[in-house]
């Protein structure tokens, strides 16, 4: 996995080009939470997506819900059943393109933090397969 | 009142300027204008898609190009 530092400067996209995809982990606190967010963190490294602000919705951060609604389709990404971002969205009224659930890939819920790189690229692969 | 256009300027973004200054002409209000391309007070905003458009610290709308009439709504209210 690379793990190159995203500039903050590099995060604001211009629309001017192809179309904004969001992207939207749960990034909670067990592997398969904090799985979601390195997937994400992937899929906007690859250029797939813009990762965005889950955290931010569900604080109804003015900017961060405009920008949400700005984007052309929306990618969810939750961990486990509990499904808590694709709640976040729908609380917001922010209709979900794509909603993925790591759990469904055969991959048990835990409360172990430190995530397997190439566990990440395993899943990244599932994901990206899906989209 | 103070309108803020965030973006790099690029053609949504110059767009987007124009029909802000439209809108103001148009409703008659006294509004500063400004244009903001430092991504640092872009993203202050939690904005991640420009064009965007804040009226006195309010995100209205990103990611596409108001329509002069939706921007004289915000500014009359």
């Amino acid at each position: 996995m690379d793990n190159k530092i995203i500039p903050m400067s590099e995060n604001a996209k211009c629309s001017c080009g192809a179309s904004i995809i969001g992207v939207f982990p749960c990034a909670g606190a067990s592997n398969v939470g904090q799985l979601s967010n390195a997937i994400a963190v992937e899929l906007h490294k690859q250029g797939i997506g813009n990762m965005m602000c889950t955290v931010g919705i569900g604080g109804k951060i003015n900017g961060l819900l405009k920008s949400a609604e700005g984007c052309d389709s929306i990618i969810v990404i939750d961990g486990c059943p509990l499904k808590c971002a694709q709640a976040t969205m729908e609380e917001a009224g922010i209709p979900i393109g794509k909603h993925i659930l790591l759990t469904d890939m055969d991959i048990k819920k835990n409360k172990d933090l430190d995530i397997d790189p190439a566990q990440v690229k395993e899943v990244l692969s599932k994901v990206t397969e899906l989209l | 009142m103070k309108i803020e256009i965030l973006g790099t300027g690029c053609p949504k973004c110059n767009k987007t300027k124009k029909f802000v200054e439209e809108a103001v002409a148009q409703a008659g209000v006294d509004a500063e204008i400004v244009k903001v391309e430092d991504m640092d007070g872009i993203l202050a905003y939690g904005v991640l898609i420009t064009p965007a458009v804040v009226v006195d610290g309010e995100v209205k709308i990103v990611g596409r190009v108001p329509k002069v009439d939706e921007v004289i709504e915000w500014i009359t209210k």
